[in-house]
């Protein structure tokens, strides 16, 4: 079942006197619980791509459904509203909140939805259980190693239960020891909790680790190998 | 909507990520919210100082030739036994009326031999001044007698003394005259507390005079009053007019409304530099956490959340700066006696010089705050997440 349709879209910018126009036409289809990677040449528009789906940037033309929300038709507010919800977003230089501890920096998105404080205190709990940081609760980022801040950007990002979890290049700037213990807890978040992932990277080892490997060429989206074929942009 | 606040926690943690900025900033704000509080009380207790000299049942008479000002009057002597006489409704007690004969004069007064001097103000009193000046208390010592003056409390200042020169027994020399300081008197804060009063029988024999400046007249009601009026009007042999005590320093306060206006507009500039000063360090602030305010809108928390974060910084620390302020202000300025013509009056940090302050400081917190924060959501998230 398509969890996350991208029908059509395009993405220009201008810089200085040029258009850029990283996004042309792209069609993709990502069903629920797949683990998909997306590589690419540097400004082959992936991270673009990865910022429409998650709903921090605005298309210029075409239709990103998501659940069956059309997020491309949701004003600013309701955009804000709807990532809280539904959108987990990994990235690649952490980007915690230095004056929150773990615990508050993972707690950070609950603050946003409709529940009890015993319910967000389980919640994180369990989160932070699943990075194995549940003795770094309370300390705060500068007092953690880089891959330690990763695994609670990781445990923010899936503490909300969100509809789709987006990673930019999360092992951008880690060592290879520390990628590989990243790379096996999104494999897991993945297989153990079904949470469904969609990850930009320039590694192809870290691309493997997905169920589906997808590169962006030219506004041209391939898988295996194979292009993908084209989809007619829908009316709604 | 509350839950899609940020935590009250995050805005105040933040004031200690680089302490010594906030530091600085909350020593300027302070400053600023200091300076709107002296020049506010400036204006009040100037006001006050005026405001609590006139009561509405006491009329002075003075004469027609000296304009508004009393230093200049000369009315004969038997004024005030003439006023006794042909007015109805003069106040009194146990046959007592209270009619008070006056002679009032700037001088040169000086202390420990000529060593130091001022310019002060002296009234020859009788035993009837306190009857019709009933704000008037003594304090410290006694009623003055021959040779003798009773001082306000805040007639060293007026002449530039310390409060020491001019305790009881102290002597003063003025006129020629050297007179012993027979006690102390306070008076609500009407400007009678920086003058000295003395027995009228021995500063006219001083100053060789037999008339007065003036005659205050208590009457038993307001509508009495207008008789003192008429009284004047119907003797014009003695060239003589009467205003209400009130009257005369309401025109007083006319003249001082130039250094009022003066005082509002510094207050705006002092006010106005605070606002510059909370710019600078809030455009600070953000533009060092343009990613993170971009992180926080990615996770889902919208624009006017953390806004009212930012505002929340910034009005924590411009009122953290009215704390201290009104602490310094309450401790240092209040009741600082400040020299003016009329003589002097008592800076004051009341409450509504503290109401002020802290709008002011309040003020100072949103506008500094709303300009960098507007700046920094502006940025597009997907621009503002990648900035170093």
């Amino acid at each position: 079942m398509a969890l996350v349709e991208v029908i059509a879209v395009s993405k220009e910018y201008q810089s200085g006197e040029e258009i850029i126009r990283p996004l042309d036409g792209v069609n993709l289809t990502i069903g629920e619980g797949e683990f998909v990677s997306l590589m690419g040449a540097s400004g082959s528009g992936k991270s673009t791509l990865l910022n429409l789906v998650a709903g921090i940037d605005q298309v210029t033309s075409g239709r990103i459904e998501i659940a069956g929300t059309d997020i491309t038709q949701l004003s600013r507010g309701k955009l804000a509203d709807w990532r809280a919800a539904h959108v987990g977003y990994i990235f690649q230089t952490h980007n915690l909140i230095p004056v929150l501890t773990a615990y508050e920096n993972v707690e950070l998105p609950l603050m946003l939805l409709p529940m009890s404080a015993a319910e967000r205190r389980n919640r994180v709990g369990i989160a932070l259980a699943a990075v194995d940081l549940t003795n770094r609760a309370d300390h705060y980022p500068r007092q953690m190693s880089g891959g330690q801040e990763q695994r609670v950007g990781i445990a923010r990002a899936i503490v909300a239960n969100p509809t789709i979890v987006v990673a930019d290049e999360p092992t951008g700037s880690l060592d290879d020891n520390t990628t590989e213990q990243i790379l096996t807890l999104l494999q897991r978040v993945n297989r153990e909790l079904g949470m469904t992932l969609l990850m930009v990277t320039h590694d192809t080892d870290a691309a493997s680790r997905a169920t589906r490997q997808l590169r962006l060429e030219r506004s041209e989206l391939y898988e295996n190998g194979t292009r993908l074929a084209p989809r007619a942009l829908r009316t709604a | 909507m509350f839950r899609r606040l940020l935590p009250w926690d995050y805005g105040v943690r933040n004031l200690f990520r680089r302490p010594s900025r906030s530091a600085l900033t909350l020593g300027g704000l302070s400053i600023v919210v200091l300076l709107v509080l002296v020049v506010v009380g400036f204006i009040r207790g100037l006001e006050a100082s005026l405001a609590a000299t006139g009561n509405a049942n006491v009329m002075l008479v003075y004469a027609i030739s000296s304009g508004s000002d009393i230093e200049n009057s000369a009315v004969p002597g038997r004024t005030p036994a003439l006023l006794s006489a042909s007015v109805a409704g003069v106040r009194q007690r146990h046959g007592v009326k209270y009619v008070s004969p006056e002679l009032y004069l700037g001088t040169r007064m000086s202390i420990a031999d000529g060593q130091q001097e001022g310019l002060g103000l002296v009234r020859g009193v009788t035993t009837t001044a306190p009857l019709v000046r009933q704000q008037v208390q003594i304090v410290e010592g006694n009623w003055p007698g021959p040779g003798e003056v009773l001082v306000g409390r805040l007639t060293h200042s007026k002449l530039g003394f310390e409060r020491e020169a001019l305790a009881v027994g102290q002597s003063l020399e003025f006129d020629g005259r050297k007179w012993t300081v027979s006690g102390v008197f306070a008076a609500g804060g009407a400007a009678y507390e920086s003058e000295v009063w003395c027995p009228l029988a021995d500063l006219q024999t001083t100053l060789k005079r037999q008339d007065l400046s003036l005659v205050a007249v208590a009457m038993e009601t307001l509508d009495a009053a207008a008789d003192v009026d008429l009284f004047c009007r119907e003797r014009i042999d003695l060239e003589l007019k009467a205003v209400s005590e009130v009257g005369y320093y309401a025109d007083l306060q006319k003249h001082y409304k130039p250094v009022r206006m003066l005082g509002w507009v510094v207050v705006c500039l002092v006010a106005g530099s605070g606002v510059f000063a909370g710019l600078n360090t809030m455009y600070g602030a953000v533009v060092g956490r343009i990613r993170e305010l971009a992180t926080l809108q990615a996770i889902g928390y919208r624009r006017r959340a953390i806004l009212l974060t930012l505002i929340q910084e910034a009005t924590l620390l411009s009122c953290g700066g009215a704390l201290v302020a009104c602490a310094l202000g309450l401790l240092f300025i209040n009741g600082t006696a400040i020299r003016f013509t009329m003589g002097a009056f008592m800076l004051r940090v009341d409450s509504v010089g503290i109401a002020i302050a802290c709008t002011t400081a309040i003020v100072l917190g949103v506008v500094g705050a709303l300009p960098p924060a507007a700046k920094a959501m502006r940025l597009p998230v997907v621009e503002a997440i990648k900035a170093i």
